[in-house]
């Protein structure tokens, strides 16, 4: 859908025949790979000059990514009030044709002339007839119906008795559940190593605070996993001292030993590496954390070694 | 221990522990916060208990917090009546040896180790009640004489490393809740803030708000509830101070806090701590349950009508939340996001009630200023900013530590005389960076600059929670200023688009620069893009989050240039521009490099000189780090 097409794109550049020698017969339509703002406007361009525009989209619907946006950089402009005349502009437009909902499946030929075959995808919409009344949207029976992806559906593991009793203890023990969710969560994440979804949702349930809001404050702090964690965690200071003295270093070797990227756990399970800002302990930089242990003046030939102690 | 409920109750208390203290026999304390126990301590408490166990003889052993000398990590400290020596670098049979000399009360044969000292401390009330300690070991340095600590003056950190942090009476003995004490006996709230006003006291978090005009707007604002809060969110990179405070003394923070409650008529105290700071949680804890027993905290204290209670919140990573906005919504439970002032916390804050929010330092330094008045403290510092300013001197430096030194000292004093200079001998300091991703990287040819908030600020750095840290020719200043944009990037909460977009096309184009791709017209884009973010972000986070990248461009623009111009990093240290080569005529072909070589990029020649293959090489820099006869170049 993003494809900024270079190929499309030199077909648009108008100057007959300039860049393949020998190339009179140039069609005069353009097909705009992408409807972002980028391709709406382009297509708009082209389409006022007078081609005739294919505006194509993977999407069912044009616009692309800025209509989820609210404010735009630097200048904070509202999003939808940049984009929404284009779109409404792209759709009445007499020379743009709008190809929604289809992907290019191949592209064949040379600037200024392309054969380019489109797959669109089943709509099960007759486009010629609907006037966009929207009708069926609200009247569909299964609108509102959630359909979880299929292994979501497998994988819904039941609360052990155990897990059951420790939530109910922290709840009961915390009279103010909402205001103190920060440290309810902590205490879930201590005893389950992460925040596991089906925990989550019973803390939930049983306190009617939403599980969104939840899952916002543990995607917004570090200190939150939604994936599991591994036995150990490694923490790579990443504090100024550390850097100046190479923890960048420490943290590249790691994930080479470890197989594993930052935030990662290795298969087995037994180590997370991520990195952390400042653990306050920078007149020994470099610093390196585990668990509870912190290791100073670490040296990169030395890590193998302190791995072998866990 | 029973509530105290009396002025007199208390001073007897005081004076009992006092007694106890300065009085104790032969003791051991063994520097046990972070950095110490990162250094081993743990094992020297072992060695020492063991022998108080075994032939003690009257030996004791207590743990303290930490003197901020962290270079010379894990410390012990052996204080009798008569004397108090400091020893740093300790090893286990070392610690042996220092009980076995103190027993015997002969340490001719420590005269040749560099890190002994004797302290000079002594109890406030004039020196009838106890014996001051006199240097009776002539051989061992005087702490004046020592240049960490000659320059230093503690206010905040006055306690630090001398008490036992999980033992109020050692507090009590160092005058501890002694100022709370008086302000309920004078019960004259609005004297307190005048004193505070006068001593000319700045907050201490960074930004250096006047901390007395704080409480009285708080105090003046409308609102039956009221809240103090200790801002311990310490997220700044290279700054441990308010780690360090809690550590070794919390109670000089729970002091100082209700004291503020007093003043501007709160009656519950919140500390929000990083995550990251166990053991501070863990002192801090404890202090405020042994402050409820003795009844500094809780209902009616010391029989007066004032009552106030602490509770903790933890952190949970994120650095906005240092931002006192962010830190209130995270307080409450929510998504730490900063929300645009006015109105300011003083006037709707925790719950929409008018709160003072202070840095861990700032409430440490009430206490001292209430029991001796504001111009004891005013006297120290410079026209505009007061007392005393602790940093944390770190990176490529000799003495790194803890360090808390009058207000307008010099940069060079800071780093040269306390600081030791350069840690590795014949490089040179190229620059020093202060106040953190918000603050700015001054070169060398502003080091007489005095150190105060108007002086940083105008220099193009601030004076932020006090991170120093010391950057030799060896660091590239546009890497070090992609490490903070990387810093604010990943930290940006992304509620504003300036800070959440601009900070990450600023990284994107130091990227560039590092990676031997910049052009001149990046450098003008990196401007106009810095003074948008600047101008338009939400919060001090975006706001100040070009600085690092604006005060490299003002003071090393020639490094700038050599990357882009003749793609070269002049510090060696931008992998993309660098590569690794044996020198010959230096190379003594010891195959230390080959063996520590992770990659086995190192192509050994039997006896001639190895190779580099530069296609395996990852320039970690282990086989420079390593090589004893520097044959290993960069270039």
């Amino acid at each position: 859908m993003e494809a900024e097409s270079p190929r499309t794109d030199s077909t648009t550049t108008g100057q007959s025949g300039s860049l393949v020698a020998g190339v009179s017969n140039k069609v005069g339509s353009v097909l705009v790979v992408g409807s972002g703002i980028s391709g709406m406007q382009a297509a708009l361009d082209l389409a006022n000059g007078g081609y005739y525009v294919y505006l194509l989209d993977s999407e069912p619907a044009i616009g692309g990514l800025m209509s989820k946006l609210d404010k735009t950089f630097p200048t904070n402009d509202c999003a939808m009030c940049v984009m929404s005349p284009k779109l409404v502009d792209c759709g009445r437009h007499l020379n743009i044709e709008l190809v929604t909902y289809a992907d290019v499946k191949n592209i064949e030929g040379v600037p200024g002339n392309y054969n380019v075959e489109i797959v669109r995808k089943a709509k099960s919409v007759d486009e010629e007839k609907c006037t966009g009344c929207g009708d069926c949207v609200t009247g569909c029976p299964s609108r509102y119906v959630v359909r979880p992806p299929d292994e979501a559906a497998q994988y819904a593991p039941e609360l052990t008795a155990d897990d059951k009793d420790f939530v109910d203890r922290l709840l009961r023990e915390e009279p103010d559940v909402e205001g103190n969710l920060l440290a309810v969560l902590q205490d879930v994440s201590e005893y389950c190593r992460f925040l596991p979804e089906h925990v989550l949702k019973y803390v939930s349930d049983a306190t009617g605070i939403p599980l969104a809001r939840m899952i916002s404050i543990a995607t917004f702090y570090d200190a939150f996993s939604l994936e599991p964690r591994g036995e150990h965690t490694i923490s790579v200071c990443m504090g100024t001292a550390c850097h100046v003295k190479g923890s960048g270093l420490l943290q590249s070797r790691l994930q080479d030993i470890l197989q594993i990227g930052n935030g990662e756990t290795t298969t087995d399970g037994k180590f997370t590496l991520q990195t952390v800002r400042c653990i306050g302990c920078c007149a020994l930089a470099p610093a390196v954390r585990i668990d509870d242990e912190t290791f100073g003046f670490v040296m990169v030939r030395g890590l193998e070694k302190i791995l072998k102690r866990f | 221990m029973a509530r105290i409920n009396t002025q007199a109750e208390f001073e007897r208390v005081a004076k009992e522990a006092a007694g106890r203290y300065w009085g104790r026999g032969l003791t051991v304390r063994v520097g046990m916060a972070s950095c110490g126990l990162a250094a081993g301590a743990n094992a020297l408490y072992d060695v020492a208990a063991e022998r108080v166990k075994g032939n003690g003889n009257g030996l004791s052993l207590s743990r303290v917090g930490c003197r901020g000398s962290c270079v010379v990590e894990p410390m012990v400290d052996v204080v009798s009546p008569d004397f108090h020596l400091t020893f740093g670098n300790v090893t286990k049979a070392g610690l042996e040896s220092i009980i076995d000399a103190a027993q015997a009360n002969d340490f001719s044969s420590f005269e040749d180790a560099d890190a002994v000292w004797q302290e000079r401390d002594a109890p406030r009330t004039d020196g009838t009640l106890y014996t001051t300690r006199r240097g009776t070991h002539a051989q061992i340095p005087d702490i004046s004489a020592i240049p960490f600590y000659a320059p230093q003056r503690k206010i905040v950190t006055r306690n630090c490393g001398l008490i036992d942090p999980f033992d109020i009476e050692e507090s009590l003995a160092r005058d501890g809740y002694a100022a709370l004490v008086k302000v309920l006996t004078e019960n004259d709230p609005e004297g307190v803030i005048e004193t505070v006003l006068a001593s000319g006291l700045r907050g201490r978090g960074g930004a250096g708000f006047p901390t007395g005009r704080k409480w009285a707007l708080t105090r003046e604002a409308a609102g039956d509830e009221k809240y103090v809060f200790v801002n311990a969110d310490e997220g700044d990179p290279g700054a441990f101070m308010d780690r360090s405070v809690l550590e070794s003394d919390p109670h000089a923070v729970l002091e100082g806090l209700a004291i503020g409650a007093f003043a501007i008529g709160a009656s519950e105290g919140i500390v929000y701590v990083r995550a990251e700071y166990p053991l501070a949680v863990q002192t801090l804890r404890n202090a405020i349950v042994q402050a409820r027993e003795y009844g500094f905290l809780g209902e009616n204290i010391l029989g007066t009508s004032f009552s106030f209670d602490v509770s903790i919140r933890i952190g949970a990573g994120a650095f906005v939340c240092g931002e006192e906005t962010a830190l209130i919504a995270s307080a409450e439970g929510r998504v730490g996001e900063p929300r645009p002032r006015p109105p300011y916390p003083a006037q709707s804050g925790y719950k929409g009630a008018p709160t003072v929010i202070n840095n861990v330092k700032t409430w440490s330094a009430v206490a001292p200023i209430i029991l001796n008045g504001a111009e004891w403290f005013a006297e120290v510092g410079t026209e505009s900013s007061k007392g005393t300013a602790v940093f944390c001197v770190t990176g490529t430096i000799k003495n790194t530590g803890l360090v808390e030194v009058p207000m307008g000292m010099t940069l060079r004093e800071i780093i040269y005389d306390v600081g030791g200079g350069p840690e590795r001998a014949g490089s040179e300091i190229k620059a020093v960076q202060t106040g953190g991703p918000s603050g700015g990287c001054l070169p060398k040819d502003q080091f007489d600059l005095a150190v105060d908030y108007e002086k940083l600020t105008e220099a193009g750095s601030m004076m932020g929670s006090g991170g120093m840290i010391v950057v030799d020719d060896r660091t590239c200043m546009v890497s070090l200023a992609k490490f903070f944009l990387n810093f604010t990037m990943d930290e940006s909460c992304g509620k504003c688009t300036p800070c959440r977009e601009g900070t990450r096309r600023m990284h994107d184009l130091l990227e560039k620069i590092t990676s031997g791709e910049g052009t001149e017209e990046d450098i003008a884009f990196l401007e106009e893009l810095a003074s948008y973010v600047k101008d338009t972000s939400l919060c001090g986070l975006g706001a100040t989050a070009p600085n690092p990248v604006l005060s490299t461009l003002k003071y090393f623009r020639d490094e700038y240039d050599a990357h882009i111009r003749e793609r070269r990093c002049p510090a060696g240290e931008c992998e993309a521009l660098i590569s690794f080569r044996v020198v010959p005529d230096k190379c003594t072909v010891c195959g230390a490099c080959a063996k520590v070589c992770p990659v086995n990029a190192v192509v050994e020649a039997g006896k001639a000189p190895p190779t580099i293959d530069q296609d395996a090489c990852t320039r970690c820099r282990t086989c420079f780090e390593v090589c004893p006869s520097d044959a290993i170049l960069i270039e």
